[in-house]
């Protein structure tokens, strides 16, 4: 009895072992905005009042143009992964490049976090986080599938929910700006709630931009792992 | 005086991440489909643009990239001229002084000849970058007529450049 005992612990144990492998080396995509202990004011108004022109337009400008570049190597990568199965690695890097420039953009516009963005491609950022895995092959299936009727199964359920998310979005961010000019703290879960916005939509470009293979689950709460860090 | 030449990366030497981005060169003949811009410019502007990207990604992606860009330059001029002939025929025929001599598409033998001449140059353009893509692909060098020789010449003249990338030296 006892020895059945023990093979059942450890046979429990290694199976628990095995899952743990698996989730630890399971590369996951990882998109988090920094919560700073305190906000400064002093950023906030300026942002509030001459952000268009300081971090708006110029960072949009050069956006449009790398956007346009993403689009024709999105494109292109789209035959690739048809042909051999697999995205152009150096597309791929780019298009992640082009992500984090966005969320590093999106962050300050947000106000949910101070500072001036960096420009360009390989700028970078202490206070944002993003990594996405890169996917060695890609199905061929369903990349026919996405691009057939990904606008049926994908787009619209979660345009669906993410609309009226980021209506909620807009509310709390004007709400938060109130918030970090008497308090100079942002509401920690109304953060996480923006930043939860911007995964979801993240992870649904992934899937239709041909980047993951996943399908983009109906949550904004970070992978697994990402939630030990 | 022979020039000297360095030497040509067999296959095997030639990783995936290369092969791919001198893959993509040929590829950005599509760059205008992706644009949605019916411009035969675009694809120009785009082979220029991925040739700047990667001119610096080693001499294989360097002479595929310039293959694909030198034997844009024929195509481009012939879809430009084509376009303008076509504006302008359009345009005379919309004229309401001009339009009774509409001769400008149904008689003008002329023009219909160019554009089965520029169909068949966008059909071997369209053949050799896929070829060319493919080899590309696979490793391999394929020469163009005539730009493949230049592009060879521009991407692979001078020695080796990897004994030259040593920054600290034994003292003299």
């Amino acid at each position: 009895m006892v020895g059945q005992n023990n093979l059942s612990r450890i046979y429990h144990e290694s199976i628990e072992c095995v899952i743990f492998k698996i989730l630890t080396n399971k590369k996951i995509m990882r998109i988090s905005i920094k919560h700073q202990e305190s906000y400064s004011r002093s950023e906030l108004l300026l942002r509030a009042f001459f952000g268009l022109f300081y971090i708006f337009i110029p960072h949009l400008f050069l956006l449009l143009f790398c956007a346009i570049w993403g689009s024709i190597l999105r494109f292109i990568a789209w035959w690739v992964i048809l042909f051999t199965g697999r995205h152009p690695e150096s597309f791929f890097e780019y298009q992640v490049n082009l992500l984090r420039w966005n969320l590093r953009f999106q962050a300050r516009i947000l106000n949910l976090s101070d500072g001036y963005p960096a420009f360009g491609l390989s700028g970078t950022d202490d206070n944002t986080t993003l990594e996405v895995p890169y996917p060695e092959k890609l199905s061929r299936g369903t990349h026919l599938l996405k691009t057939l009727f990904g606008a049926i199964y994908v787009i619209l359920p979660h345009v669906f929910v993410l609309y009226f998310r980021s209506i909620w979005g807009m509310i709390l961010n004007f709400l938060s700006f109130w918030s970090v000019l008497f308090t100079g703290s942002y509401p920690k879960s109304w953060h996480e709630f923006q930043v939860g916005t911007i995964r979801w939509s993240t992870r649904v470009n992934l899937y239709m931009g041909y980047m993951s293979d996943e399908y983009p689950p109906f949550s904004s709460k970070p992978d697994v792992e990402d939630k030990k860090n | 005086m022979s020039r000297i030449y360095a030497e040509i990366p067999q296959p095997e030497e030639v990783s995936t991440r290369e092969r791919e981005d001198a893959m993509g060169a040929y590829l950005m003949m599509f760059g205008a489909l992706a644009a949605g811009l019916p411009l035969p410019i675009i694809n120009l502007i785009a082979a220029v643009v991925y040739y700047y990207v990667n001119r610096n990604k080693g001499r294989f992606v360097k002479f595929h990239a310039l293959q694909s860009l030198y034997s844009q330059f024929p195509t481009t001029i012939l879809n430009a001229v084509l376009i303008f002939w076509t504006i302008r025929n359009l345009t005379l025929i919309w004229n309401p002084e001009t339009w009774e001599s509409d001769s400008h598409f149904a008689e003008n033998s002329l023009f219909w000849g160019y554009v089965c001449v520029v169909i068949t140059a966008n059909l071997l353009y369209f053949i050799f970058s896929i070829l060319g893509a493919v080899r590309a692909r696979k490793g391999r060098m394929y020469y163009f007529l005539f730009f493949g020789k230049l592009a060879h010449h521009l991407a692979f003249s001078g020695p080796n450049r990897a004994v030259t990338s040593h920054v600290n030296a034994p003292p003299k």
